[in-house]
């Protein structure tokens, strides 16, 4: 009976599932990105976890992270090997982030593994999977002719799993191939991202250094195969081991013979405490590694950052891509799919940024959703009044394309569709053999750059009204 | 030495001619066998030649009706009209087909207002209806149209089946005379039902001149509909001989004067309280024009519909009922 191995693989799940389904179902993603010290560290519930890490240890990442659970299932037949002073990778990487925060820039959204789970569920893995379901129903229902009940019940998943519409996001080969990456790092060793590269998990294992439970060994016969099989590779061959590096999985207190392992509240005469990490030479080596990555600030980069619509709301880029942790929570939220991942539109400091691609879909004038679900208030809650004022982007017509314009056709579907309610498309009525006309016209001191006309002006494959940022 | 040794590690096969073109053989035909597959799979798109309907005719030609519960002098108007039995007969599909275009509250009066499509409801219902369909192509996202017009919640409420379209079950428009409309998809669900109720709302349109129930049939299409503004009067005449809708119910409760069709403004709106019932989709259109001061035949699409002879544009020559409820 490994009872506490399988509460533990429960937990696991159980919270894997919640991510997914928060991410899925509810706009309520954002509050598990509140747990996580390495973006949200004043919150109180990263004090709390930290807190809790203090007493019982590193158990965020055996029981609660769902990278940790993805990379636990990737690496389950991999051979397990010992990467010892590697280990040390991770206390740089926060290093370099924390440094970088201290300079103004935000770049946690490389490695942190809330982030780089939610972005995964968010731009592929509820996509695809929609797709396949809905293709798989539209097969079943047109091959077979499958009308009455079928039909009715996929229409009921269209209100709630499936979505009205299937979300599309270009380029998202490229989310997908750096997730795979870091699962498929579990191959050459069991949690290779946790043991080595995970920043979140340096913060663990700082803070669980000082942590009052503790792993006691009775009678040890040096049988050795917890250290063999200790997917953290934190206990060393004397039976002793690495506390900041246990993530309390529990699997040594199973692969023990006698059952001599325990994890229990200290003792007196505890022996030897965890010895430190960082040495004043990793320290400094730190520092000068950080000035590697100078190359954020580079003024091409902020210029790029300009040229994007971006999210309702978002006033100053520059901050805005310091304060985005390029989570994906607002692309999944929005209801037309027009927020999409930016690559590298807008340089390398810019890269999985949300903006708006009008062809896609553009900004609905009712919706202020993408500002309530960002974790990071990078794009700003707005009330629904104050949202519907804000300024994306201004639209133009190029009259060498707009059919209104160029074959005095009948068409307006820009001013139909314009959500203003003055409307800030305007049309001047002109007469061609006795026909009327109205050809459009943008009142530049009423148009919000919603982008729903170039979403809807029919001419293809160029439209003929843009929205320019 | 290293890749040669990797080389060799590899299976040996020598191509032949005749290898090769077995090859090209298999290739092509999983190919053929594929494309076939996903033809069979996805690639059905039927062709229909529109409702064939016998044309119902109410007691009057029209009746319209003033007052100040939507729901009340909806059922009253039909009523009026014979009653709801005249137009649906037992066990059979209604469709149900409001304005459901754009994310607006009903007091913006951009949508049909939901309580005149409860009472249809209720009165299909009433009358025998095995199942009532209401759907709309809409123009904003449709989850937050449905939502935020009230129609969703109330005709769900009453027992109708309220989803949204799939752009994959459509149908092709096949025209007995030269159409622009030739060969446009239509929802299949459009078609495929025994009495069409058309519910449209009254309201201000930047190209038309006014949306009534001619224009409200663009939500049965799918595609790039954009392209339909072009030359609007005629394709609007053909798709309401192709549809040939039986009922035809006018919300112009709330009436968006100004800055339609999505509107906005409270401003805009006027509270007319009429409900307009009819069998005639172009005399309900042409009566609904006149009520807004404007000269029926001035709107390109009733102009067509009359020299198609779908229908009659003459009030005077009509029996009309008003009441005053």
């Amino acid at each position: 009976m490994k009872k506490l191995a399988l509460i533990r693989r429960l937990s696991q799940v159980f919270f894997l599932s919640l991510f997914t389904y928060m991410l899925w179902v509810t706009p309520h993603a954002a509050l598990f990105f509140k747990i996580d010290p390495l973006i949200s560290i004043f919150s109180l519930f990263s004090l709390i976890m930290l807190g809790a890490t203090l007493i019982i240890g590193r158990f965020f990442c055996g029981w609660v992270c769902p990278l940790g659970t993805i990379i636990d299932a990737c690496g389950i037949k991999a051979k397990n090997r010992n990467t010892g002073f590697l280990r040390k990778v991770k206390y740089y990487v926060l290093g370099v982030i924390v440094i970088f925060a201290f300079l103004g820039i935000q770049i946690a959204w490389i490695f942190d593994p809330l982030v780089i789970t939610a972005r995964f569920i968010s731009l592929n893995f509820i996509p695809s999977f929609t797709l396949a379901m809905d293709k798989a129903f539209i097969f079943l229902i047109k091959s077979l002719n499958f009308y009455a009940p079928l039909y009715d019940f996929y229409r009921m998943l269209k209100l709630s799993v499936l979505g009205t519409k299937i979300f599309y996001f270009p380029h998202s080969f490229i989310t997908v191939s750096f997730f795979v990456i870091i699962c498929g790092l579990a191959l050459i060793t069991k949690r290779f991202w946790c043991r080595i590269l995970c920043p979140l998990g340096a913060i663990y294992a700082l803070t669980a250094r000082f942590c009052l439970l503790r792993r006691h060994v009775d009678k040890c016969i040096h049988c050795m195969t917890c250290s063999i099989n200790c997917r953290m590779s934190a206990i060393k061959e004397d039976s002793s081991y690495r506390k900041e590096e246990c993530i309390l999985c529990m699997d040594c207190v199973y692969d023990c013979p006698d059952l001599a392992t325990k994890f229990s509240w200290p003792r007196k005469n505890t022996g030897r405490q965890a010895e430190g990490s960082i040495s004043r030479k990793d320290f400094l080596f730190l520092i000068a590694s950080s000035f590697l990555l100078l190359g954020f600030k580079s003024k091409e980069a902020l210029d790029a950052a300009k040229k994007l619509i971006r999210p309702p709301g978002v006033l100053n880029k520059r901050e805005f891509l310091n304060k985005c942790v390029r989570c994906g929570n607002c692309m999944r939220i929005c209801p037309t799919n027009g927020l999409q991942p930016a690559i590298f539109e807008s340089g390398f400091s810019g890269i999985w940024t949300p903006h708006l691609i009008p062809e896609i879909g553009y900004c609905e004038y009712n919706c202020n959703s993408c500002g309530n679900v960002c974790p990071a208030a990078a794009i700003p809650k707005l009330s629904l009044a104050d949202k519907k004022k804000q300024i994306l982007g201004i639209a133009i017509i190029d009259k060498n394309i707009c059919i209104a314009w160029l074959e005095n056709k009948e068409c307006i579907v820009c001013e139909e569709h314009c959500p203003v309610p003055q409307k800030a498309i305007k049309s001047n009525d002109e007469f061609f053999n006795g026909k009327r006309v109205p050809k459009p016209y943008v009142d530049i001191s009423l148009c919000v750059g919603c982008g729903i006309c170039q979403n809807k002006c029919p001419t293809r494959p160029a439209r003929a009204i843009k929205v320019l940022p | 030495m290293n890749k040669e040794s990797i080389f060799e590690s590899l299976p040996k096969r020598e191509i032949t001619r005749k290898g090769f073109v077995k090859l090209c053989g298999i290739g092509a035909g999983t190919l053929a066998m594929n494309n076939a597959l996903l033809k069979f799979a996805f690639g059905q798109d039927n062709v229909s030649t529109g409702r064939t309907v016998k044309k119902i005719k109410g007691l009057h030609d029209l009746v319209a009706i003033k007052g100040d519960d939507p729901y009340a002098i909806t059922v009253k108007a039909v009523e009026a009209l014979g009653g709801m039995d005249k137009f649906v007969k037992k066990n059979s599909v209604v469709l149900i087909k409001p304005n459901i275009g754009w994310d607006r509250s009903p007091e913006q009066a951009g949508n049909t207002n939901p309580y005149v499509v409860g009472a249809l409801v209720d009165m299909c219902f009433k009358a025998g209806a095995k199942r009532v369909n209401i759907f709309d192509n809409t123009c904003n996202e449709s989850k937050r149209c449905y939502e935020n017009s009230g129609i969703e919640k109330i005709a769900k409420g009453k027992g109708a089946n309220v989803y949204f379209v799939d752009d994959w079950n459509v149908v092709k428009a096949k025209f007995s005379y030269k159409s622009p409309m030739e060969g446009w998809p239509i929802y299949r669900d459009a078609l495929e039902c025994d009495t069409f109720i058309n519910a449209p709302v009254l309201k201000h349109h930047g190209l038309t001149g006014l949306t009534i129930s001619m224009k409200n049939l663009m939500g049965i299409c799918s595609g790039n509909r954009g392209l339909i503004h072009f030359d609007i009067g005629t394709k609007l005449a053909h798709l309401t001989d192709f549809i040939k809708p039986d009922l035809t119910v006018i919300d112009a409760y709330r009436v968006l004067a100004r800055n339609g069709p999505s509107g906005g403004d409270l401003k805009d709106v006027l509270d007319m309280k009429t409900i307009i019932t009819g069998s005639d989709p172009v005399l309900c259109d042409s009566y609904a024009a006149k009520l807004m001061g404007k000269e029926p035949l001035s709107f390109s699409y009733i102009e067509q519909a009359v020299k198609l002879n779908l229908g009659n544009a003459d009030i005077l020559k009509a029996d009309i009922l008003t009441i005053t409820a």
